[in-house]
């Protein structure tokens, strides 16, 4: 099988339309680019026009930030593994996983007041603090989060269903994945140590303990591997923070910030999916004369389309999936034929569907 | 030495490579802060900067490929990421005229940047000379040709 890309239709102008915000506007409009990663979009912009713009950011807020960045990656991680589940036709696994992860995205509402889009973060700090009886609630939620994802963890490295169905499909080699610029979880399952939590540290990661996980399976098994294993990481950070957090001080600045002076920057995010950019310049008024956002999804197409090739077709929604892309999921493929000269387009309920008689038939699990 | 100087030092010694292997055709390079190189280089000269990153420095990640429109010219930043102790981002920008913004392809050198490419030819208009399939790429189809929603000439018609 060979595959060609094209990404479909889910442009939607962001980038002009900030150009003809404020700031403050644009800080919750680019938390619409992704409903998943919403934080990181809006952190990433809110870093970048600080740096251009040299404003300050409060300890505890940097704090703050972290937290809010680390219990989503645990929500996405989460959402994709049931979603993982659901592609290898293993639903009890979906089943458990967002129940489970109903937990944390407790702890978001409770944190932000909000289950998606928690509009933490605005200039110079973020807009709530997360007091002591709240820290403990934290924890608690932790405690259980942790517990499960260690169960998932022994489930993922022994349950057959999940071996059989992921093991070899997908493989992207560590040298090809870099030469085509994949990010996140897809190159770190192929043992490459590209993070940029470590690489390039922001927020508190430079302080924070952790390790950085790799897998060098380089195959759609690794890839959830590497997604459960950060998950007890982001554990272990959100912990250290809850613990170092001072427990005095201001979260934001106590005027809003609304002109950013001229300048320009670049910040580099590690989302779940990975390496995120944000270029803001800015030329001292209330609006950014540009800003430029890449998002993961876009660094890995080329290297999905690579991992893609000589897969079956019954192994592509998984083996798409384990990138965890992120685009309107009404997106078709469309299937050429080439030795019987046919062409078809399957939307990807088509393609699941498929994907499970087939397996079903050739008992692969 | 203060904090700051040696935490840049590694920066500056690779700014001084770069001086070296590039001569007159690197106007500008300044580093901002720890792991944030910023280089301009002529136009054209853009790939000999990459070219030398790659072999001397195992450099392939393209993070991203910026166009801005600054009115006269447009200027194009490659961000690039360095893998390799000391680890860096990299900003190699360069500028066409806005009346004929064309600039070679970096493609064949640095693979990664290729839809990063077709992206600002899309936005922005330039053309990247040499690329192999510098087809529309964000734009709907029936998107009008010759219109290029990033240029600051282009407004929103409603809001």
């Amino acid at each position: 099988m060979d595959v060609k890309p094209r990404i479909g239709y889910v442009h939607r102008g962001i980038e002009k339309a900030l150009e003809n915000r404020t700031y403050i506007q644009g800080a919750f409009l680019v938390e619409r680019v992704c409903g998943i990663c919403s934080n990181a979009h809006q952190c990433t912009f809110m870093m970048a026009t600080e740096e251009a713009g040299g404003i300050e950011v409060s300890e505890k807020a940097n704090f703050i930030r972290t937290i809010v960045a680390e219990l989503e990656r645990i929500h996405s991680h989460l959402l994709w593994l049931g979603a993982a589940g659901l592609e290898i036709g293993f639903e009890t696994l979906f089943m458990y996983v967002w129940r489970d992860r109903e937990v944390v995205m407790d702890l978001l509402e409770a944190i932000s007041g909000n289950r998606v889009n928690y509009a933490m973060n605005i200039l110079g700090g973020v807009r709530r603090d997360i007091s002591p009886e709240l820290a403990d609630k934290i924890r608690k939620g932790l405690d259980y989060l942790e517990e499960r994802t260690n169960y998932y963890k022994k489930l993922c490295l022994e349950e057959s269903t999940v071996r059989k169905r992921t093991e070899g499909v997908g493989v992207l080699d560590p040298v090809t994945g870099v030469k085509l610029g994949a990010v996140g979880p897809t190159i770190r399952a192929s043992g490459v140590k590209f993070d940029v939590r470590k690489n390039d540290p922001h927020l508190k990661y430079d302080e924070a303990d952790f390790e950085l996980i790799t897998w060098d399976t380089c195959d759609t098994f690794g890839r959830v591997v590497v997604r459960v294993l950060e998950t007890i990481e982001s554990i272990k950070i959100i912990r250290w923070c809850l613990d170092h957090m001072p427990k005095k001080g201001d979260i934001m600045p106590e005027k809003l910030i609304r002109r950013v002076p001229e300048g320009e920057a670049y910040a580099r995010f590690e989302a779940q999916r990975g390496e995120l950019i944000y270029y803001v310049k800015s030329n001292g008024t209330d609006k950014p004369y540009r800003v430029k956002i890449r998002t993961p999804t876009m660094a890995n197409i080329l290297s999905v389309a690579e991992l893609l090739k000589g897969c079956y077709i019954a192994d592509l929604p998984i083996a798409l999936a384990s990138i965890d892309p992120c685009f309107s999921c009404e997106d078709r493929i469309t299937f050429i034929d080439i030795e019987k000269e046919k062409t078809w387009t399957w939307t990807r309920e088509e393609l699941r569907r498929y994907s499970r008689e087939f397996n079903e038939k050739e008992k692969r699990w | 030495m203060s904090k700051k100087k040696k935490e840049i030092k590694s920066e500056e010694k690779l700014i001084e490579e770069l001086k070296a292997a590039l001569g007159p055709q690197l106007e500008e390079a300044y580093i901002k802060r720890p792991r944030r190189i910023h280089l301009k280089v002529k136009p054209g000269a853009h790939r000999k900067a990459v070219e030398y990153m790659r072999d001397n420095w195992d450099l392939w990640h393209v993070s991203t490929i910026t166009g801005v429109d600054l009115g006269e010219n447009i200027e194009v930043i490659f961000h690039l990421w360095r893998f390799k102790e000391p680890q860096t981002a990299i900003m190699v920008r360069t500028y066409v005229p806005k009346s004929n913004p064309k600039l070679e392809t970096i493609t064949d050198i640095l693979p990664s940047s290729n839809f990063y490419e077709r992206e600002v030819h899309d936005l922005l208009g330039v053309v990247f000379e040499g690329h192999p399939n510098l087809e529309r790429l964000i734009l709907p189809e029936d998107w009008p040709e010759g219109v290029y929603p990033l240029r600051k000439d282009w407004q929103p018609t409603q809001e």
